[in-house]
């Protein structure tokens, strides 16, 4: 496969899997603003630092936020920005894509544009995040179900998995879940997490149990470990070395956020700090993704 | 119930549908006979309908003049044209004729040069063209093949005779409106087909591979096809990736190959992928940065060089303009005669060398009445439509021709056919052309039943091109 083509599938998933996470972190927030306004303001400049824009100078509320993380085009990071990118990438590489993904993607596109923060008014933002977070989920269903196994796939895959870590690590990092069980349950909420957990630890709650979860689960799909073994697996289906051992240094790296979080336990992590587990795991997909880059996208000619 | 044909009224010229006496034609009945049951509100509900399809589908091009660089779709109009096998059997021959016919023209223009010392051709008119690369002169392209692809533009005159109108064999595209055009009329409207079986367009794709196959350098035992796009921003880019994701072939960008040894390679995520042909979608002049426009970024340093090697097939290859010039068209019929010696099976246009001090004193005098072109332009951009044009654009023309002769032709304005096309308020008369596709290996001509059709939109014009308010339509053509 094209290194250029493999780069824009990687973006393209990348880009949809944090559209549809910012849309679900800004619908639980507005939801819980609603009825917590107490709190509502720590609560948007938690959103604003998982997102990674700044915040604006003056009243820290609901429709300022939504018009910057959502609609913002001055910032790359907003969601209209992501599903523009998304887009973009993807018309790079249509032939890459069957028609059904890309009528999913353009589609997608065509819907967030035809939207403002007038045109969804002031009661429109639930139903309008709903539908972004569903298309962005019909991507990942289409490209599984129309997608032959092959390389377009696995990138497709190790985007999609190594953004929803590095967001579930962000979410665990920026929102403080410490300061109590109500943000822990809202963190739960923006990592989709809440039912899960609740089915999983049927006990009283329990915020070592919650980070564990979220951190250590292997069957749960937005765990740090579940992604990054997703992410781990792909790797080496690309290159065939067995799991295990490495044939690049991306694979070397994953295989290594891999067994630190195999044979951590919940005491482990509790003891080095929700705040500190997440800043570990964010630096090390930070080093992850740059060692993708350099195994399969160089600038300059391989071979 | 009011039918959609209630007010069909053809104009002066020669109807694709009505005969003289406002009736169907044989060809058209059935359509006529569906047409006749379908309102008028459900015929635009269907209008709709198909536009929005062909959004979602993304089938759009970009508009250069269009500073937003907007995306559009080509305006598709729902009535499908019909071409009986009787005009489609002399169409495809004629096309297939011309074909060869140029593409020998190329072979000998850079190798012996036999029909300009003959005098057939006048050798300025040749050297003259911006489109002659001096650079291939002496390059044989795999099996002598130059004009893998090429597009022969036709019209047909008030008696509804068909003519060449232009040639297209550098990079001509449309083929994806063909096939789309199809996949839309069958899904949204099947009634339409009642009573007709249009010979299937859906394998062009498949025609082109083995085409290009065929061309593949002898020595490249199981050749690789790679499509090379400008980009994106490409008007064409649509069709780029609807040709590469049909054929299964790899769509690249310049920055995708590089050259080593003369050999050309994709850069993949597992090293190195030699190509043998290169289906190229890029002009000549940004083709190798080395050799050709210095600026181009499109390009990949060193291709010529494995082109004039003979490792790399470039469909088309290296050159091919100078056939298509404006000026060189008037030869055509002349080309046929002399190296197939046969008689054209298409006659062309009527038309007015400017270089020449007799035709453009007539062509000065006459503006008004003849249609100019600048025999580098395409796309319909570069043209003076006589009876049209204003005062001061007479006198521009006029003064360009006299600066640059050789620039320029003229025509007499060709009343296009009309054909059905839906407006406001029902269907009118509005002039088409009609587009097929050749596609040459050695000396084999495959004229694949994929002709597109351009309709012009806009009342009474007759400048079809997509740049120019064009719109097309989907092409039956019949197997008997």
């Amino acid at each position: 496969m094209l290194s250029r083509v493999a780069e824009s599938l990687y973006w393209t998933a990348r880009n949809v899997e944090r559209a549809e996470d910012l849309a679900r972190l800004i619908d639980v927030t507005a939801m819980r603003s609603v009825d917590r306004a107490v709190d509502a303001e720590r609560r948007w400049l938690a959103a604003y630092a998982v997102a990674g824009i700044a915040p604006p100078d003056g009243e820290i509320e609901r429709n300022a936020a939504i018009e910057r993380i959502v609609f913002g085009s001055e910032t790359l990071l907003s969601i209209t920005s992501c599903v523009r990118i998304a887009r973009r990438n993807a018309i790079g590489v249509r032939a890459e894509l069957t028609t059904e993904i890309w009528e999913c993607i353009n589609g997608l596109y065509l819907f967030v544009e035809a939207h403002s923060p007038r045109a969804i008014g002031p009661d429109g933002a639930s139903s309008f995040l709903h539908a972004i977070r569903e298309s962005a989920q019909a991507f990942g269903g289409i490209c599984d179900a129309t997608l032959a196994r092959e390389d377009a796939w696995m990138f497709l895959r190790i985007g999609r998995y190594l953004e929803r870590a590095a967001m579930t690590a962000r979410v665990l990092r920026a929102m403080e879940p410490d300061a109590g069980p109500h943000v822990w349950q809202l963190v739960l909420e923006a990592c989709c997490a809440s039912e899960p957990y609740a089915r999983a630890r049927q006990q009283s709650f329990d915020p070592v149990e919650a980070l564990a979860f979220l951190a250590l689960s292997i069957t749960f799909p937005r765990s740090l470990r579940f992604c990054l073994h997703e992410v781990d697996h792909a790797l080496h289906r690309l290159s065939g070395a067995p799991v295990g051992t490495f044939a690049t240094s991306a694979e070397r790296t994953s295989g290594r956020i891999c067994s630190s979080l195999d044979y951590a336990g919940a005491a482990d992590l509790a003891r080095e700090g929700t705040a500190n587990v997440a800043e570990r795991i964010t630096a090390a997909l930070d080093e992850l993704g740059s060692s993708i880059t350099s195994a399969y996208f160089p600038r300059v000619p391989v071979g | 119930m009011r039918s959609i044909l209630d007010r069909y009224a053809p104009a002066s010229a020669f109807d694709e549908f009505a005969d003289a006496d406002g009736r169907p034609r044989a060809h058209y009945e059935a359509l006529a006979a569906t047409l006749e049951g379908i309102s008028s509100a459900d015929f635009r509900h269907r209008v709709t309908t198909v536009n929005t399809v062909l959004l979602q589908l993304g089938v759009t091009f970009t508009v250069y003049s269009d500073t937003r660089g907007t995306e559009r779709i080509l305006p598709f109009d729902l009535i499908p044209r019909i071409i009986p096998a009787s005009d489609w059997d002399p169409i495809a021959r004629g096309v297939a004729q011309r074909v060869l016919a140029l593409n020998a023209f190329l072979n000998d223009v850079y190798g012996e040069g036999r029909i300009m010392r003959e005098g057939i051709v006048p050798r300025e008119l040749v050297y003259s063209s911006v489109h002659f690369e001096r650079e291939a002169i002496g390059i044989r392209p795999p099996h002598g093949t130059f004009i893998h692809v090429s597009g022969i533009d036709l019209v047909r005159d008030h008696e509804g005779t068909f003519l060449v109108l232009e040639d297209n064999v550098r990079t001509p595209s449309g083929i994806s409106y063909v096939l789309e055009n199809r996949d839309v009329l069958k899904r949204s409207f099947p009634r339409l087909f009642e009573g007709y079986e249009p010979r299937p367009v859906d394998d062009y794709p498949r025609r082109l591979r083995d085409a290009l196959l065929a061309s593949a350098p002898v020595q490249a035992a199981d050749p690789v096809i790679a499509l090379l796009t400008p980009g994106i921003h490409n008007s064409a880019y649509f069709e780029h990736t609807l040709l590469a994701r049909r054929m299964g072939v790899e769509l690249v960008e310049g920055n995708d190959l590089f050259v080593r040894d003369n050999m050309v390679y994709t850069k993949t995520t597992r090293g190195p992928q030699r190509i043998d042909v290169l289906y190229r979608r890029v002009d000549d002049d940004y083709i190798d940065p080395l050799y050709f426009r210095p600026d181009s970024s499109l390009g990949i340093a060193g291709l010529f060089d494995a082109y004039r090697a003979g490792n790399v097939t470039l469909a088309n290859a290296i050159g091919t303009g100078v056939a298509d010039d404006k000026a060189i068209y008037p030869y055509v019929p002349a080309m046929i005669r002399y190296y197939l010696s046969e008689e054209p099976v298409l006659d062309n246009v009527l038309t007015f060398d400017c270089s020449d001090d007799a035709e453009r004193q007539h062509v000065l005098s006459r503006l008004e009445a003849l249609v100019v072109k600048r025999t580098s332009a395409s796309g319909g951009y570069g043209m003076l439509i006589g009876p049209t044009s204003t005062h001061a654009e007479r006198a521009e023309f006029g003064d360009a021709i006299r600066a640059n002769p050789r620039d320029f032709i003229a025509q007499p304005v060709v009343m296009l056919s009309s054909h059905p096309t839906v407006v406001e308020d029902g269907l009118a008369p509005r002039h088409v052309d009609l587009r097929p596709f050749a596609l040459l290996a050695g000396n084999r001509v495959d004229v694949p039943p994929a002709a597109l059709t351009r309709v012009a939109l806009v009342e009474g014009s007759l400048v079809v091109n997509s740049s120019q308010g064009g719109g097309s339509k989907d092409t039956w053509v019949l197997a008997e």
